[in-house]
């Protein structure tokens, strides 16, 4: 296995860059399809007859969070990369921090989830909340008691703030860390100051990446629902994050490197380890969806066990089913080949297929409460309580389309603003010559 | 003078560095030669495929030996849980689909003959624990447990031969050229 060494001469001085021309008209499509979904989806969450805009709440939901669990993975790579001291992965850090990019562009489209005429189908606590005449825990201590227990995290003004402060503490990580890595590129006396300062930053800001990644889940996800809890969901979410992250990443880099791109400095060695975390994190979410799933089912708790009560009932037992099958066993027999790794190829159809089972499993998280909640809030308008809604299924694509395009054009436009890997980084070559 | 002959191992040649030695056990590889090998302070990143060696077979051994433990414990805790002697706790079934409830010792069990078969069939592989070895009759053999890159090829190769062999060796860069004898 005797392959070239790579020394500087093979480094592009100036960076390897992605030529825009070739993604235009991709581009073009999905700003534009995202642009026009994006106006239909504003229509049918303000404007529509309330039993459309009700259903179309959990639609938008459910495709704004499945996005954002991808774009916070992405800062979560670039985090651990920097905090990790790493060298074999500086050839494709320059992807992490590009998906990371998306971060600010995804949470913006979770702006419609601020107002009060799309939280009411979805927040039934915040209904409550806002129906409090005069002192709010004053009324909650005769109303619901629960909501009273937890109003100390469970109120309007804190909910914002947190949810503001998720917004804008990750976005500013991202934007900082990508800054320094691009400052680097064109630096004409590249030392090791940006490397330690980016590791020095990295430390304390993954703290914030820690409580975005399980506090968005608290407050978009577990909210839907205000009597259950689980103490693994921001671990749960956690590990579906960075594994569909990383999936992500391995299409990017199998796409820049089939373009001819990222050429000497990665190579099947690199995609070998973008594959074993692909498989590690493979077995860490069925760790975790089993451990969250064992411990509800052996406590026999009422508050806790509505989440898989409701999952195991109807087709949506047949789905869960599918989803341990088809997100663990099938991925993790696969995945053990290590030639399949160091294939750019076969790996990308696993994170492919990955990324289609983590559709999924959000679907699961965040859809099937919908029947339900709708049914409870308002009974006139949405009828009885229901497992499934006939027709909503048509919203959930709308939003996954829209949201999903946005994201395709805010990356594809994160990848061709900058080179595609640090050219000037001190571990490049480390990188490039890598072997494990 | 002792008549006894000695039966000859191979030889031992010594090279300067971890890179030299990396580039003589590609040399040797590309020669043909089967049964030889690298001695070295450390690990050395890349030297399994400068020496042509072939993937392990023990992956599949630890596979069959997970899989024998996961069946183990699974076959354990449905016998005693369901069938001997059902235990109810909070008004739970005790059937097949409660397997759930199994999964952790179905998974200790999967860990642990893994364990076991990655140590003994590693051991059974590399056939140790010996008691000797005939390149301990080297006298500048135990520098390769400090600052000293050693190959060693055998003569029970069927490449080895007296001459030829000690020639390539010199040829790639090899000092301390040595015909190493089993004692007794």
């Amino acid at each position: 296995m005797a392959h070239h060494h790579v020394t500087s001469a093979d480094i592009a001085i100036d960076g390897d860059h992605l030529d825009n021309s070739k993604v235009a008209k991709v581009k073009a499509i999905a700003m534009g399809v995202a642009a026009v979904g994006t106006l239909i989806s504003l229509y049918l969450l303000f404007f529509a007859p309330e039993k459309i805009s009700g259903s179309f709440a959990y639609s938008w939901l459910f495709a704004f969070y499945f996005f954002l669990t991808l774009s916070i993975g992405g800062c979560f790579w670039t985090l651990l990369h920097n905090v990790s001291n790493s060298g074999w992965g500086t050839s494709v850090r320059r992807t992490f921090e590009n998906l990371g990019s998306t971060y600010p562009w995804m949470f913006l489209f979770g702006i419609p989830l601020l107002c009060p005429e799309v939280q009411q189908y979805l927040y039934e606590w915040m209904n409550t909340h806002r129906a409090a005449t005069g002192d709010v825990k004053e009324y909650l201590h005769h109303h619901d008691h629960l909501l009273y227990n937890k109003y100390w995290f469970m109120n309007l003004p804190f909910w914002y703030g947190r949810v503001i402060f998720w917004g804008v503490g990750l976005s500013l990580v991202i934007i900082g860390l990508r800054k320094l890595s691009i400052a680097q590129d064109s630096d004409p006396n590249p030392g090791t100051a940006r490397l330690f300062k980016a590791r020095f930053h990295s430390t304390y800001t993954l703290i914030i990446f820690a409580l975005t990644i399980t506090f968005t889940g608290f407050d978009f996800m577990m909210g839907l629902d205000y009597k259950w809890f689980s103490t693994m969901w921001g671990v749960y979410l956690f590990a579906g994050s960075a594994l569909n992250s990383m999936a992500v990443i391995i299409l990017v880099c199998a796409w820049l490197k089939s373009q001819g791109h990222l050429k000497h400095v990665t190579g099947p060695e690199h995609f070998h380890i973008m594959g074993k975390l692909l498989f590690a994190f493979t077995v860490f979410w069925a760790y975790i969806a089993f451990s969250q799933y064992f411990l509800i089912w052996y406590a026999g708790i009422t508050e806790e066990t509505s989440y898989f009560l409701i999952r195991n009932t109807g087709n949506w037992n047949t789905a869960m089913i599918v989803l341990v099958f088809g997100h663990f066993v099938v991925p993790f027999v696969i995945l053990l080949q290590a030639w399949l790794k160091r294939n750019p190829k076969t790996l990308s159809i696993m994170a492919g297929y990955t990324l289609v089972m983590h559709v999924l499993d959000h679907y699961l998280i965040s859809v099937p409460e919908r029947g339900i909640s709708l049914g409870n809030i308002n009974h006139e308008v949405f009828g009885d309580i229901q497992v499934s809604i006939p027709g909503a299924f048509w919203g959930d694509i709308l939003a996954f389309v829209t949201i999903g395009s946005a994201f395709l054009f805010f990356l594809l436009r994160a990848i061709g603003q900058h080179s595609l890997y640090p050219n000037r980084d001190p571990r490049i070559l480390e990188s490039a010559n890598l072997s494990n | 003078m002792s008549t006894t002959r000695k039966r000859v191992y191979g030889y031992l040649a010594e090279f300067k560095s971890a890179s030299a030695l990396y580039k003589a056990a590609e040399k040797i590889r590309d020669a043909g030669f089967r049964k030889w090998d690298c001695y070295s302070p450390y690990p050395i990143h890349g030297l399994d495929g400068a020496m042509g060696l072939k993937r392990s077979i023990l992956p599949w051994f630890v596979f069959f030996g997970g899989m024998t433990g996961t069946a183990t414990a699974f076959t354990l805790a449905y016998s005693t849980q369901v069938v001997i002697y059902p235990t109810v706790v909070q008004a739970k079934p005790a059937n097949i689909f409660t397997i759930p409830a199994f999964f952790p010792v179905m998974f200790e069990l999967t860990i642990l003959f893994s364990g076991f078969t990655v140590l003994f069939g590693l051991l059974a592989l590399i056939q140790l624990p010996r008691l000797n070895h005939p390149l301990f009759a080297s006298k500048q053999f135990h520098r390769a447990t400090d600052d000293g890159f050693f190959i060693a090829i055998e003569a029970r190769d069927s490449k080895f031969s007296p001459n030829a062999t000690r020639e390539l060796l010199a040829e790639i860069g090899g000092a301390n050229i040595e015909l190493v004898e089993e004692e007794d």
